[in-house]
């Protein structure tokens, strides 16, 4: 479908907002919107349009073991502690203890990205230009060995982000089949500290571009990860880590 | 009470609060959370009815918002529609987990204590339902004449699909239609909204 087409990004953005839009197609058009701001716009639009539908909803107080379970998801164990002072508090952040989540583990990054072939080259290629530009960054993304099998064949690739950090172009350096046929393959703003961003799922074969309003903001990595058809349900990365290059500014 | 500052200066202080979040502020995030939970649980409960996955939507929404905070653009939304945003598209996800599993669509739903519940008799209860929302909600001038202008059955469409989170199909099904007129009473009912709302903003300019 040609999605700059501005009656059918009208027509699906509205079906988007209103909530008809359904299934394998509702992931389809949320993958797509990182990449094509009028279809972010036709969203806005029409979100704002039907909004105001929201603001007679009856309000209904959560209660206490919501905001526990969001402070000890986010922040870990002492701080949902502390935001309980009891005993579910324990028991969740003893749950959160017990689940080291390998993305806040960067040290463990950091030594995946040594082994693996890591460059940043900072291109020059702006300077004919009249303005001083800011410009491109390069990142080649190493091939994770350790997560071959299953299907999977971990590739290298290489990321180019804007001197701007709106705009990223990644695409793979190896030929071959990277992941399995029914698997995605997700790319990933990785911050020094905290769960990383997804940037969407993007092609094995092809370049792909991410247009975000700050792409290197806070960002020390960008990873590939195997995830299910669409993308990772939760937005966090749940599959291995096929390919990882980190920043060097 | 204080009284409440108006709609502008509520998204304002709520826009704040977002930005000051992109940031990592704890503080905001807290205030955040009072502000704006419960009516996020409130919308979050029309579209799935079931309480204990509501709260895991509500609590999943405020892990996106602390997360992604920084991808809320005030040139391209207000915080308060974002934040509805969030919210309405979790609870629809959370939807399409039940979907996966085997069911029956039927209008009988199954009621908290067991007990089947009649959709079309909940709407006629005293309760609001979603046709009175919509009447409610149709505080802004604009909104309230241009959903005037639509056809009963196309209001009814809208107002299954926006506040329930019904499928085509299960809007079919609740108003005992073929599917395809159903598609196209929710296609020209959004048509017509659109029409109408720019037509109002180009008088009002």
């Amino acid at each position: 479908m040609d999605y700059s087409r501005p009656e059918l990004a009208d027509k699906l953005a509205a079906e988007y907002a209103l909530g008809t839009l359904r299934g394998p197609a509702r992931r389809r058009f949320e993958n797509l919107l990182p990449a094509h701001p009028s279809l972010r716009r036709a969203t806005s639009d029409w979100e704002r349009r039907l909004d105001t539908l929201t603001a007679s909803t009856p309000s209904v107080t959560p209660p206490p073991r919501v905001w526990q379970g969001i402070q000890s998801r986010l922040f870990g164990a002492s701080d949902a502690l502390q935001a309980s002072g009891g005993h579910i508090g324990q028991m969740a952040s003893d749950a959160a203890r017990s689940v080291v989540r390998w993305w806040e583990r960067l040290a463990l990054w950091q030594g995946a990205a040594g082994v693996a072939t890591v460059a940043a080259i900072t291109l020059g290629v702006m300077l004919a230009q009249p303005v001083p530009v800011q410009p491109p960054i390069v990142v080649v993304m190493g091939a994770q060995s350790e997560a071959a099998g299953n299907g999977i064949q971990p590739a290298s690739f290489v990321a180019s982000v804007s001197g701007d950090g709106r705009s990223l172009v990644v695409k793979p350096l190896t030929e071959g089949q990277t992941v399995a046929l029914n698997k995605a393959l997700e790319l990933w703003a990785v911050p020094a500290q905290g769960a990383p961003r997804s940037l969407g799922v993007v092609s094995q074969h092809n370049a792909t571009t991410v247009l975000r309003t700050a792409l290197l903001k806070d960002t020390a990595a960008f990873a590939l990860t195997v995830e299910p058809p669409g993308g990772s349900p939760s937005g966090k990365p749940t599959g291995p880590i096929v390919s990882v290059g980190k920043l060097q500014l | 009470m204080a009284p409440l500052p108006d709609a502008a200066d509520r998204s304002q202080a709520l826009a704040e609060l977002l930005s000051r979040i992109a940031l990592g502020d704890r503080a905001a995030f807290d205030r955040l959370y009072r502000d704006t939970s419960p009516h996020l649980l409130g919308v979050i409960l029309r579209i799935q009815k079931d309480r204990a996955q509501a709260e895991d939507v509500l609590q999943e929404v405020y892990v996106n918002v602390w997360r992604s905070a920084q991808s809320f653009n005030p040139a391209l939304s207000q915080a308060r529609t974002w934040l509805n945003s969030v919210a309405r598209n979790r609870a629809i996800d959370s939807l399409r987990r039940r979907q996966s599993e085997p069911q029956t669509l039927s209008r009988f739903q199954a009621g908290p204590d067991e007990d089947d519940t009649d959709m079309l008799q909940d709407i006629a209860a005293d309760t609001p339902g979603p046709l009175e929302l919509l009447e409610q909600a149709s505080d802004a001038r604009a909104l309230k004449d241009c959903l005037r202008g639509l056809s009963g059955e196309q209001q009814h469409s809208l107002a299954l699909a926006y506040y329930q989170g019904l499928t085509h199909a299960e809007v079919a099904e609740q108003l005992g239609h073929p599917l395809g007129t159903v598609k196209s009473w929710v296609r020209r009912g959004l048509q017509g909204l659109k029409n109408c709302l720019e037509r109002a903003s180009l008088a009002l300019s």
